[in-house]
This record gives C-alpha cells, structure tokens and sequence, in this order.
C-alpha cells in the first residue's frame, strides 16, 4: 500500500466534516462518506485525493467486517425470540414486499438476472442505522409503533445473513447448475457450523480471546474476527457472514459487553472508509444514464413501505398515524445496499448497478428523514377500511405504550346504548366513550354535554375506550393521548 | 420491577422504563440504551409528544442520579 497519508487524512476529514453538516440538518451519516468520495475519487473532476481507491481496499474490507461483526455482537437474540409471531408476520410482509418488488424491478431493468438479485436486496434490505437514528431524533420511543419498527429492521438483519448466504455462492461464477447448488449447500452448510458454535461453543471462543486488558482484547478480537472472515471468503461463502456469525458467536458470551463497546469505535471508523471507497469508484458521468431507474425505483420502495406500514398497522391494530410511520421510517437505506453493490462490483457484474444504487441511497437518505417527520400527512389520507379498527376520529394522534394508568382498567366491555345522563336531561349525542376505570358511559367530546370528560373530572378515573361500532380505540385523559398496552411479554 | 415502574423492550435500542408519579400533570419515562446512554422523556398533560427529552451519557446521568437521590452532598 502506498503511504499516501496526506490524500487519505483529508479525504476522512472531509467526509467528516461533510457528515457533521449533515447530522446538524438531521440527515443520516452514511450517504456522506460515500458522497465525500465520490466528489473525491478519479472518477469525478475536480480534485482528487486518492487516485488509486484499490490501494485501500483492505482497509476497506476491514469496515465491512466490523460492521458486520458489530451487527452480530449486538443482535438481540432473546429480545427477537421473545417478541412473537406477530412481529415475525410484520417483518416477513416488510421483506417479501420490498425484496419481492425490487426482484420484478431488477428483472425488469433487464440488467441481468444476477443484477435483480443484487437490486432485489440493495432495495429490500433497510438500514438498521439510519431507522434507529430517527427514532432516538423524532422523540419516537414512547410511541406503540416504535417497538413494531424496530423488531422489523431487527428481523431483517437476520434475513441479510441468509440473502448473504444465497447471493455469494451465486456471484461466485458457478459454471453449471450442480456447482451453484453445491455452493449454496457449502453456504447454508456453513451458517448451520457456525450456529452450532455460536450454541455450543461460544464459551470456548470466548476463552480464546479474553484477556482482562482492553488492549489485548481489541487485538485478539480483531485477529479473530478477520480470521474467520477471510476463512470464509475462501471457501466460497462472503467474508460479510463470516464477520456477522463470529459476531453472533461472541454474543453469547460473557465478553459480549467488553467487545460491543471495544468495537465501536474501530466500526465506526474502518466502515466510514468502506463507504468511502465504494464512493470513490464512483464515476458521476454514470449517474444520467442511472437516473431514470433510480427515480422509479425510489417511488417503488415508497409504495412497497407504506403498504408494508399498512400491514403492521393492521397486525398490531395500530391507528393512520402509526402505520405511517412505521411505512416511512424504515425507509432508509444504507450499509447493506452499499455492502451488496460492493459484492457485486466484485464479482464483476454489470457496472451500471454501482452508481444506480449509489444515487438510490443518496436520495432516501434526504427523502427518508423528511417523510418521516411529516407522517401525519399520509395518515390523513389513509381510508379506515385498510386498518384493524376505525379510527376515523383519532387517525392523526400518536399512540403511546408509556401510559402508566393501565393498571387502572377494570372494565372494557358495555353493551350500553345512550348516554344516560343525556337521557336524562333530553339531550342529543354524537357518539359514546366508556369509563374503563367504573364502565360508566358517557358521551363524546363532540357532543353538546361532553359527559364522558366530565365524569374524569369527577372522579379521576383516567381512562375512556370509544363504544363506536367497530372502534375499540383507547384514551387517556391525563397524558391526552391514545394509548395501548405494551407489545410482547410483560414482566413483573 | 418496582410498583409503578413498567418496562417495555425496545429491540436493538434497550429498554423504556415507564414511571407512574402518580401526578395528574406530568409523566416520565426513562429510556436506558444498551450503549449506557439515557434519554429520559417528559411528558406533560394532554400532550402526546414529549415536552422534553434529555439525553445523558452514562456519567452523567450518574451524577443527576446521585442529585435525585439525594446521595449527593455539597457541605
């Protein structure tokens, strides 16, 4: 390698910089460090920094094996497992949507059918990164989609294991059919060894490696990591999985905690230079001949997930508001279109696919930010007849499981059918809420007398369910907001 | 969990604590992430979005803990 340091420290200082003006408009760091380097590298004009980028690909795949590794070290195994059937239907509809519709795209483009497998992934797969950076920003975690959002991007790094697994063997140039079924077996075959480390053998790898000082467990880990990766890269299955299974591995042991923090700032570093050096071998020039199959495919993804947000909402009896979000937050893409383009560009396919879905992840980058915050829009416009229930009145309001006057319900169901203090005095009412505290009934907001909200001043009983047909929305009085319970096990 | 404390896993991010003041105006929940920052919602009535929401690191969200204690002392 060339001792270019000079052209390397202004190329990350820049995409830092670039990266930090970002993060102050609230936009996603991944798509500038690529940008840096394609505004940087040979094939732009203007100043170059790095002429050569294969000078720094090992460095490069450095940052795809610890981005992989730290995704497998994190991977919250008992949390997904404990999370339900639910969850699993949601992300299963996320995936087969987006990755089923950018499969048809990619063959559609006629790139070649190897091509709409990479397509099919680079568009399926979001950006764990990206979607979790939103939530924490948009003050989103006390809402019931949050939980719902993050299990679906949760699930779908596991499925990038097996998409990984499926797409090396067919990048690999397999001459005949029986050689490429051989190689997905040697694949799959893989996975399951690791696995069955990752179960019965992780206390011994964590022997291995453990040392009571940081600085020998940074290095025994690191040697490890890259180890197994390249080990897998020989034998035909991508050093990604490798990285990502060794990951899941070190997760189950008790060094787990001391290697996610080790790691992090090693990830972050080396996969900025990854995604700088898939931006350096960027030429723009390409980005017009790209243009119009970007375009369509960003429409495309945005349909493919607000129906997929449609889906969950539906699953988890969510209200307009909180399918679309979750439709348009897990819209970021990302690491893992880069790490497909990356593999593909490898295996040399088609060379159109690198700035198709460089420019593909630069624009819902700025795209996926700024649907997410205005989420409200779409849910204006969302029919009721596509969700659970009806929400006709509430579809708007954000749901919260952070209601802590749950304990306060005793009653949900009534078969009442006027408001008996209306009744009373001869008044009319439009619709009718009940005291989930007592089962009293009252009548609505809109309606002349409001009964229902003067019965929790009365009384303090905080919350009210809607006794509309086909409504079973709940309201807290005292946090002003729809609530629900909070999904998945509870826990004493 | 303590009475008038609820949890709700958060995948890939940690946990949200919810804490019942027992309070007719305000409400907080605590979100602890695995990486030991803290972000800690407030919420006011008849609100649905936060009025607040103060993100910690671990050291400081210590020392606010000790405050809140009232394990701290000055003099």
């Amino acid at each position: 390698m060339h001792a270019d340091l000079v052209g390397f420290g202004a190329l990350v200082l820049i995409a830092g910089l670039l990266a930090r003006a970002g993060r102050r408009i609230n936009l996603p760091t991944v798509p500038f460090f690529m940008l840096a380097g394609i505004l940087l590298g040979p094939g732009t004009p203007g100043p170059v920094l790095i002429a050569h980028p294969e000078d720094l690909s090992l460095l490069a795949s450095l940052g795809l094996v610890l981005l992989l590794f730290h995704l497998g070290v994190e991977f919250p195994v008992d949390q997904v497992l404990g999370s339900g059937k639910r969850l699993f239907v949601a992300a299963g509809a996320y995936i087969g949507l987006n990755v089923g519709a950018g499969l048809v795209f990619g063959l559609a483009l006629g790139w070649g059918g190897y091509e709409a497998f990479v397509i099919a992934g680079a568009l399926g797969i979001s950006s764990s990164a990206i979607v979790t950076k939103l939530l924490i920003e948009f003050r989103r975690l006390a809402n019931a989609e949050t939980p719902v959002i993050l299990g679906i991007i949760v699930i779908e790094d596991l499925f990038l294991a097996l998409y990984l697994a499926l797409l090396s063997p067919l990048l690999s140039g397999a001459g005949s059919a029986g050689e490429l079924a051989l190689r997905i077996g040697l694949s799959f075959a893989y996975l399951v060894v690791l696995f069955a480390v990752a179960r019965f053998g992780a206390r011994l790898v964590g022997k291995v490696i453990d040392s009571n000082e940081d600085e020998l467990l940074a290095i025994l880990m690191v040697g490890l990591v890259v180890l197994v990766a390249g080990v897998s890269a020989e034998i035909g299955v991508s050093d990604a999985i490798g990285a990502l299974m060794i990951g899941l591995v070190v997760a189950r042991t008790p060094i787990r905690e001391r290697v996610e923090r080790l790691v992090l700032p090693l990830r972050d570093v080396f996969a900025a230079v990854f995604f700088l050096v898939f931006g350096l071998s960027i030429d723009v020039g390409d980005f017009g001949a790209v243009a119009l199959p970007v375009l369509l495919a960003v429409l495309m993804t945005i349909v493919t997930n607000v129906l997929a947000g449609l889906i969950a909402g539906r699953l988890f009896g969510l209200n307009q508001r909180g399918a679309a979000n979750v439709g348009l937050t897990v819209l970021g893409r990302g690491e893992f279109s880069l790490i497909l383009a990356t593999l593909a560009i490898a295996a040399g396919l088609d060379g159109r696919l690198g700035p198709f879905i460089a420019l593909y992840v630069l624009i819902l980058a700025v795209a996926s930010p700024l649907l997410a915050a205005n989420s409200r829009y779409l849910a204006r416009i969302i029919p009721d007849r596509l969700l659970h229930s009806s929400w006709r009145y509430v579809r708007e309001e954000t749901i919260s499981t952070a209601c802590t006057h749950l304990d306060r319900i005793h009653i949900t169901e009534s078969d009442a059918e006027a408001c008996p203090q209306c009744v009373e005095s001869g008044d009319d009412w439009v619709q009718l809420r009940m005291c989930l505290t007592c089962g009293a009934v009252g009548c609505c907001s809109d309606s002349v007398n409001n009964h229902a909200e003067e019965h929790y001043r009365r009384t303090g009983h905080p919350l009210i369910r809607s006794l509309e047909e086909g409504e079973d929305w709940r309201y807290c009085y005292i946090d002003g907001a729809l609530v629900r319970e909070p999904m998945g096990a509870t826990r004493e | 969990m303590g009475k008038g404390i609820y949890v709700q896993e958060l995948p890939g991010i940690g946990k949200r604590y919810d804490v019942d003041l027992g309070s007719n105006t305000q409400r907080i929940s605590v979100v602890v992430r695995r990486d030991g920052n803290r972000d800690l919602y407030v919420f006011a009535a008849g609100k649905d979005d936060p009025v607040a929401v103060i993100e910690m690191s671990e050291e400081q969200a210590r020392k606010v803990g000790a405050l809140l204690a009232g394990t701290y002392f000055s003099e």
